[in-house]
């Protein structure tokens, strides 16, 4: 089954572009969405990880706060 | 049959990027191991001082940087160094991988200094942060502050000044230290407000961060309500693994280096960062690094 994907993230955090870049070399899809603009997106993100600090990606419910290659990988194979 | 390499630069930033160039330029069989392609200089906002040009994201100076890097027959590979030996007549750098150099650059740059101040670290990612390029967004209209007094602590405070209300800089000492065109620009904005001899003592707060506390009384009280704490309060040289080959340190963790980016143990140069220069800039890990390069060129011969 295809998970649902969303980074949280904001245009210029070097981390999430190289979140983004990661998943798109791995060819998951995935929904963005920038916190700079999106108030009720930021309102989410902080809600789900209690965080204020990007990237924030939520695989299918699970947060992973930063990017973390290898919880990512994880999440997405489980 | 393994594979040695003439040079293997540990670092993967400006510094060790402008050695690689060089080094393959000179013919040298090269390698660049780093654990973060770009390094550091891709969390800065704008560069506006690296000749040819007059202003530059971080992130797209360093996709200049690795493009013309590319364009070379140069080995790069992502992987963390644990630790490196010498044997005989090379050296042995072991991450994920082995590999083998007949000479080392140590090109590995810094880390963020933590502050540790009560509440910081329970704070961190609750309106804690280390990156205002990052995380500056998500405090629209909000107050915060910087702590520290380097140009880079300058610089944050500017950036911020874009997306928030209010910018407090909070230096334990006299005066800030940034550029004079950035001092200026933090005197001439209407939103930063620098508070000098001051420390703050705690980060309060229920989920995130509320206030801070200060070491004396600011506008009449030691609390100061704001919504994030950015830090920039400098650097740790990232010099662990030279230090086991017997380069030698200076107090402050640097490793020592000559003019010819030497250190003392034969074959083995440093730049950039983490090397013993007063002036860190990325002009001058580049040109240290390029000094390196040509002196290992010349060692080998």
């Amino acid at each position: 089954m295809k998970k649902k994907i969303l980074v949280y993230s904001t245009p210029t955090c070097p981390w999430c572009n190289k979140a983004k870049e990661f998943l798109k070399k791995n060819k998951v899809e995935f929904k963005e969405v920038d916190v700079s603009t999106d108030e009720k997106g930021a309102k989410d993100m902080m809600d789900k990880s209690g965080q204020m600090g990007v990237p924030v990606i939520d695989i299918d419910g699970e947060i992973i706060v930063g990017f973390d290659e290898k919880k990512i990988k994880v999440a997405l194979e489980s | 049959m393994v594979n040695i390499y003439d040079v293997i630069i540990l670092g993967s930033g400006v510094t060790g990027y402008s050695a690689a160039i060089y080094s393959a330029r000179f013919g040298l069989k090269t390698l660049v191991i780093g654990t973060r392609f770009g390094g550091l200089l891709q969390d800065t906002n704008i560069v506006e001082n690296y000749p040819g040009y007059k202003s530059i994201s971080g992130l797209d100076l360093m996709k200049k940087f690795k493009e013309h890097v590319e364009d070379y027959d140069i080995d790069m590979v992502e992987d963390e160094v644990k630790d490196v030996k010498k044997i005989k007549n090379c050296f042995s750098v072991k991450g994920k991988k082995s590999y083998k150099g007949k000479t080392l650059i140590f090109a590995t740059g810094s880390k963020r200094r933590k502050l540790d101040v009560k509440g910081v670290e329970e704070f961190e990612g609750k309106g804690v942060s280390y990156c205002a390029l990052c995380d500056g967004p998500l405090f629209k209209n909000k107050t915060v502050c910087v702590i520290g007094g380097s140009d880079s602590a300058a610089k944050e405070a500017l950036l911020l000044s874009e997306y928030t209300k209010k910018v407090y800089i909070i230096y334990r000492k006299e005066k800030i230290r940034a550029e004079p065109i950035n001092l200026e620009r933090v005197n001439k904005s209407k939103k930063i407000e620098v508070i000098n001899n001051t420390n703050i003592v705690e980060a309060k707060g229920s989920k995130f961060v509320e206030k801070v506390v200060l070491d004396k009384n600011f506008k009449g009280s030691k609390e100061l309500k704001l919504d994030a704490i950015f830090i920039e309060i400098g650097q740790i040289p990232e010099s662990e693994l030279a230090k086991k080959l017997g380069v030698k340190l200076n107090k402050k963790g640097e490793i020592i280096i000559d003019c010819d980016s030497r250190t003392n143990v034969e074959g083995v140069c440093a730049a950039g960062d983490v090397a013993d220069k007063e002036f860190k800039q990325a002009i001058t890990g580049a040109s240290e690094g390029v000094i390196a390069a040509f002196n290992l060129y010349e060692y080998l011969k």
